[in-house]
C-alpha cells in the first residue's frame, strides 16, 4: 500500500519536472511571498484544525505528530 | 513500569522532544533558514448550535514563537488553552439529556529545526492535558531539495500516546496509540505556480469510543488515509494570490471523504489584505454509525435488536453519520509596519446530512452551526 503510495508520489514528481522549464533563482521573486507558502498561519491552521476534527470524522492530511485531545 | 524508570522515559521524550521543535508540527519547510524571528498572538471564539440548543462555546487563546539560532537551527514552540463550555447530545442530535461540559485544556509543542544546504531535518512534541485526557505526541520530519530546489520531497513519521479517564468511570486509564507516516512533493512549476501532493497513512489502537455517549462501541483499530493537493498561484497583475486544495480521506471505519477549500487574498494597497475563503465537504457515514430508528423495547437511543454487553460496533454520533458541510469565511489583515502585523477572521459553518454527496443518507439529524472570530497580533524582529 504504502510502496505503491510512494511510487505514485515519485511518478507524479518525476512528470512535473520533466514537462515544466525549470523556473530559475532570479525567477523566484513572486514564490518568495508569505501568501505563496503553502503552510498559512501557524496559528490559524491550528484554530482550523482542531475544529473540524473535533466535529468532522476525517482529520489530518498536512502533517504527522499532533497529539489527539478527548474532543473527538 | 516503576516511577524511576517511568520518569526515564519522560525524561527521554522530553529531551528528544528539545531536539526538535517545529512550528507546524511536522508541518513543511522552506529549505533557507529564516533571519527574522517572530511572535504572534490569536484569540480564538467559537460558538455551536443546533436547532432548540446551545452547544459548545470555546474561549481559546495562543501563543507562538519562532527563533533563529545561528542562521542553521530555528527552535518553534506554541501554546493554548482552550477553555471549552456548554452541552453536547448523548446520541445523535437529541436535546433532551445532553451532557455538559466545562473543561479546560491546555496544548503546547515545540519543534527544532536544523537547515542544511539542501532540506531540514525537524524533530517536535506536543503535549496536551484535560481534566480526563492527556495526550504526547512525537515526530521527525526531513525534507530534501533537488539541485535547483524547485522541487521537494517532505518524509514525515510521527507516532502519539494518549491516555482517557473519563469522569463517568465507563473506562478508567484507558490509551490509545497512533504511528503516522507522511510522504510528499512540493514542485515549483512557475514563477507564479507552486504545487504541493502529500500522502499520510495513521496506523491506531486502543480506546477510539466516546465516553460520554451511549450505546457507543467503536473498534479498537482504526487505519486512516489521506491525499492533499495544495495549489497557489499568483496574479501579479491583479496583486492577488489563489490558494485551492483538495483532500481525499478513507478510514478502516469506512468512512471516506472529500474537502476542497478555496482562498484568494486580495491586497488593498496600504499593507491591507482581504481574504475570502471557502470550504466544502462531505462524508460517508461509518459502517457501524445507525439513523435515528431505535428498538421497539428499549427506545432511544439503542439500535433495533441492540444487546447489552456485546462487542458489536455501534455509534450514534453525529460525527460519524453522513453529511456535508459548507464554510464561509473573511480575513482582513494589515502589516502595519516592517514589524507588526494585525489579522481579524470570521466565518461561518454549517452541516447537514442533506449535504452529502456520496452514501446512504443519515437522515433526522438536526443541522449543526458553528461561528468562529480569531484575533490576532504578531511582531517580527
Amino acid at each position: 500500500m504504502s510502496a505503491r503510495l510512494l511510487m505514485l508520489c515519485a511518478a507524479l514528481a518525476g512528470l512535473s519536472g520533466c514537462a515544466l522549464k525549470p523556473v530559475q533563482p532570479w525567477e523566484k521573486g513572486e514564490l518568495s511571498r508569505t501568501d505563496m507558502l503553502i503552510q498559512g498561519d501557524n496559528l490559524e491552521t491550528r484554530f482550523n484544525e482542531h475544529i473540524y476534527t473535533s466535529k468532522e470524522a476525517a482529520s489530518g492530511g498536512s502533517a504527522v505528530g499532533g497529539g489527539g485531545c478527548g474532543c473527538n | 513500569m516503576d516511577n524511576k524508570s517511568q520518569n526515564g522515559i519522560q525524561v527521554g521524550q522530553a529531551l528528544l522532544a528539545a531536539a526538535m521543535l517545529l512550528p507546524g508540527i511536522g508541518t513543511v519547510h522552506a529549505e533557507t533558514a529564516p533571519e527574522r524571528g517572530s511572535i504572534g498572538v490569536k484569540y480564538l471564539y467559537y460558538k455551536e448550535d443546533q436547532p432548540g440548543m446551545d452547544r459548545v462555546r470555546v474561549h481559546a487563546p495562543a501563543v507562538s514563537v519562532l527563533a533563529p539560532i545561528t542562521g542553521e537551527w530555528t527552535v518553534a514552540a506554541s501554546a493554548t488553552v482552550d477553555d471549552v463550555s456548554g452541552a453536547s447530545p448523548r446520541y445523535h442530535t437529541a436535546v433532551s439529556g445532553a451532557s455538559r461540559m466545562d473543561d479546560l485544556r491546555k496544548a503546547g509543542d515545540v519543534t527544532v529545526t536544523r537547515y542544511l544546504p539542501r532540506g531540514t531535518v525537524s524533530v517536535s512534541a506536543a503535549y496536551s492535558t484535560e481534566h480526563d485526557y492527556v495526550s504526547r505526541a512525537l515526530s521527525l520530519q526531513a525534507s530534501l531539495a533537488s539541485e535547483d530546489k524547485n522541487t521537494t520531497w517532505n518524509f514525515g513519521l510521527g507516532g502519539s500516546d494518549d491516555s482517557i479517564n473519563p469522569v463517568n468511570r465507563i473506562v478508567q486509564d484507558a490509551g490509545r496509540q497512533t504511528v503516522s507516516v507522511l510522504a510528499g512533493v512540493t514542485q515549483v512549476l512557475t514563477p507564479v505556480d507552486i504545487g504541493q501532493f502529500t500522502l499520510t497513512h495513521t496506523q491506531g489502537h486502543g480506546y477510539y469510543s466516546d465516553p460520554y455517549k451511549l450505546a457507543d462501541n467503536r473498534p479498537d483499530s482504526r487505519r486512516q488515509d489521506t491525499a492533499l493537493l495544495q495549489w497557489n498561484h499568483r496574479f501579479v497583475a491583479l496583486g492577488a494570490t489563489s490558494r485551492l486544495s483538495y483532500r481525499y480521506y478513507r478510514d478502516s471505519y469506512g468512512i471516506s471523504a472529500h474537502t476542497i477549500g478555496a482562498e484568494w487574498v486580495q491586497g488593498l494597497g496600504d499593507g491591507w489584505t482581504v481574504t475570502p475563503a471557502m470550504r466544502l465537504y462531505t462524508q460517508r457515514a461509518a459502517d457501524f454509525y445507525f439513523d435515528p430508528v431505535y428498538d421497539s423495547k428499549l427506545g432511544a437511543p439503542f439500535p433495533p435488536g441492540y444487546v447489552f454487553g456485546s462487542s458489536q460496533a455501534s455509534s450514534a454520533d453525529q460525527r460519524l453519520s453522513g453529511f456535508g458541510a459548507v464554510t464561509l469565511g473573511v480575513k482582513l489583515a494589515k502589516q502595519l509596519n516592517r514589524d507588526w502585523a494585525v489579522d481579524f477572521k470570521v466565518e461561518c459553518y454549517e452541516q447537514r446530512g442533506a449535504w452529502r454527496l456520496f452514501g446512504n443518507g443519515s437522515p433526522g439529524l438536526a443541522p449543526m452551526r458553528a461561528v468562529s472570530l480569531q484575533l490576532g497580533v504578531s511582531r517580527q524582529w
